[in-house]
């Protein structure tokens, strides 16, 4: 990789060099399979394909991925940012751009984690030799919106590459109508990893999943329910101990934000706020035999969220709730033994 | 007669027991310290067992648990491989019907079991740290130069327990030399830690669970008759601690696989004791399939593969894991 790139300034604007290259070799822009990228992987893979790169997506995490991101974080780094830096690792000497962009607020009144808002100054503290990091502020206005806010991102990017206006702009429109493509795969009941590569059929889907004996539903951050190797397959034991799955995914935003509203002080983080929400929305749900809650260890909001998650299910007192809570140090024996137990008293007590 | 195996292979203990259809006890059950090995355990108790029963007796099921539970499994060939949770569950439900909490500490681990009318409503784990368990009550007593079972008894003498930090063995170690230092006495020292064991106990795995009587209290550490009293303390109830209350999981198992066997009229897949003759190849090997780099555990008999897991993609893996 070329040093030179770490010296440019960021925020100024320049004109990138792909245009004095040939077709073959095309720009390549870097996305790590972690963290946001289970939010937002389609809108960014749209956009910057149609303004003319090519997108290298790292691959899935594996013991490499996760010993090399442990190997450059400080310990008290949770596992997800730990799993993010390992996917930074891999995408690193393949492309020649980075997109981490600084997201902190997506809509008004919350913001997001403050370890991720400060992603791109984590990794250039600990990480040498790094492609240029592309690290547009993602900041919602206080009228505005997720829409409005990825709009705003996406014209600055698009700016530092090309003078065309014309082709920013509808690549911005491409990109979020993808988006909304994969939120609308979701909610028809598609899971995360089918619906953000966007090409499952829905009826295929749906056909594949089918009803089984128990169904549970299944709380936690997207990049740790959808990264099988943080979850330890998760949901593929789930399926094999004979229970079907919901997740926060499959609601409607609305759903979610009316539940959070009730809440009597208003969570103030994106992130936790959806979990709380869904929680609310699957103890409502008569379908639902018991709550699975997924959370990494040393996660700052999580340890209050978690909290207001177990009063609210034992105040309810139906479904019971069991929490797993996961490190780089967790045993896959004790994943197992606890999602068997669980599992055999939501049957017996059908048998009952 | 007609009789039911049950094997709880666990870190510290290897348990086996026999129970006949009305899931009476045959036999004293067997309980053997596992020392890592768990072959080897496995095998001396199957050749224990099989010394003391006569002619007419015959295993029509067997069940393993504990966390060397697959393990076992396949090497005798059970009908049914459970959770220690389900498997403790049962076993406390046969010999009180109406309990609606266990508690259960045992060498490495700990756990309770909330239930309501014979079903499990609400169960935890410790996670990694062993400090509230039995190897914690081990090492001090070592350092007190007390027999572990004497630990208990001594504790009963006490008249004024000590405070000691239970949080962590290491906190407590110090917090134990100091309170000798100042002049507590024995007695005091011990009681003050089987309630520091038990609040211990009580705040992290008991945390916001409802605790109700009746409470059955077993594994290894039931023996520990200072144990059972700061429980009787702390949670002003009476303990029922079962008469074979360190082998409740090997318990569970067999009655798991007599109901088993029983509701689907199946023949047992036990192997017989001809096992404990077999010579088992276990090895262990690193997958190359890709980064993951996967430790695959293999058990062989002969040329034939019993059993194989250990991998997160499902390649290697032959036989059930349960």
């Amino acid at each position: 990789m070329n040093v030179m790139w770490d010296i440019i300034p960021i925020g100024i604007k320049i004109n990138f060099f792909y245009t004095n290259k040939g077709l073959d070799d095309m720009v390549k822009i870097g996305i790590p399979r972690a963290l946001f990228y289970y939010y937002y992987y389609p809108l960014w893979r749209e956009f910057f394909q149609n303004v003319g790169m090519e997108v290298i997506l790292s691959p899935e995490t594996n013991k490499e991925i996760l010993d090399n991101g442990i190997k450059a974080t400080l310990s008290e780094a949770c596992l997800p940012v730990k799993v993010f830096f390992g996917h930074v690792i891999a995408l690193a000497d393949q492309v020649d751009y980075l997109f981490v962009p600084r997201i902190t607020k997506v809509e008004p009144k919350a913001y997001i984690c403050p370890k991720f808002m400060g992603l791109p100054d984590m990794l250039r503290a600990r990480l040498h030799n790094l492609p240029h990091l592309i690290d547009t502020v993602v900041d919602t206005s206080s009228d505005g919106n997720s829409t409005q806010c990825w709009t705003d991102c996406l014209q600055e990017v698009g700016s530092m590459w090309t003078n065309n206006k014309h082709l920013v702009d509808s690549s911005i429109v491409a990109a979020l109508q993808e988006q909304n493509r994969f939120k609308q795969h979701l909610l028809d009941g598609i899971l995360l990893p089918d619906a953000i590569e966007g090409t499952v059929i829905p009826e295929v889907a749906a056909a594949s999943h089918p009803q089984q004996t128990i169904q549970i539903g299944v709380l936690g951050h997207p990049y740790n329910l959808y990264d099988p190797y943080i979850s330890m397959n998760l949901f593929k034991k789930l399926y094999s101990l004979g229970a079907s799955v919901v997740t926060p995914e499959s609601l409607a935003e609305n759903d979610i934000a009316k539940k959070a509203g009730m809440l009597p002080k208003r969570i103030f983080w994106t992130l936790g706020k959806r979990m709380i929400g869904s929680a609310l929305n699957f103890l409502e749900n008569k379908q639902l035999d018991g709550l699975i809650y997924l959370t990494s260890f040393g996660c700052g909001p999580e340890s209050l969220v978690e909290e207001l998650v177990v009063r609210w299910t034992k105040k309810q007192d139906r479904i019971p709730l069991m929490m797993l809570t996961i490190d780089e140090h967790t045993g896959e024996a004790g994943i197992i033994t606890r999602l068997e137990a669980f599992t055999e008293m939501i049957k017996r007590r059908h048998k009952a | 007669m007609d009789l039911y195996l049950g094997i709880d292979v666990g870190s510290v203990s290897t348990n086996l027991i026999l129970i006949d259809h009305q899931g009476e006890l045959y036999l004293s059950p067997l309980y053997l310290r596992t020392q890592g090995q768990p072959i080897a355990v496995l095998k001396q108790g199957l050749a224990l067992l099989e010394e003391r029963l006569s002619a007419t007796d015959r295993i029509c099921g067997a069940g393993t648990t504990g966390s060397g539970r697959s393990l076992a499994g396949a090497l005798i060939g059970a009908d049914i491989v459970k959770n220690e949770i389900t498997a403790h569950s049962v076993a406390a439900l046969s010999q009180v019907p109406q309990v609606r909490t266990v508690l259960e500490i045992g060498g490495q681990d700990s756990k309770i079991i909330i239930l309501k009318s014979g079903i499990v409503v609400d169960f935890a784990m410790n996670t990694v740290c062993a400090a509230g368990t039995g190897s914690f009550l081990d090492q001090q007593a070592n350092r007190l130069n007390l027999s572990i079972e004497d630990f208990g008894d001594i504790a009963l003498q006490s008249t004024n327990p000590v405070r000691i930090a239970g949080r962590c063995t290491v906190f407590a170690e110090s917090d134990m030399i100091h309170k000798q230092q100042m002049g507590h006495t024995l007695p005091d020292i011990v009681a003050g830690l089987c309630e520091a064991l038990v609040r211990n106990y009580l705040n992290n795995i008991g945390k916001g669970m409802e605790i109700k009587s009746p409470v059955v209290f077993q594994g290894g550490v039931a023996a520990n008759a200072g144990i059972c009293s700061a429980f009787r303390r702390a949670l002003e109830t009476d303990i029922i601690v079962p008469q074979h209350f360190d082998v409740m999981g090997a318990y569970g198992a067999a009655i798991l696989a007599r109901d088993y066997t029983i509701e689907h009229g199946c023949e047992t897949q036990f192997r017989g004791f001809g096992v404990t003759l077999l010579e088992f190849q276990n090895r262990s090997f690193i997958c190359k399939g890709c980064p993951n780099a996967c430790e695959i555990i293999e058990i062989k008999q002969g040329k034939e593969v019993l059993a194989r897991w250990g991998d997160r993609c499902g390649r290697w893996t032959v036989a059930e894991s349960a």
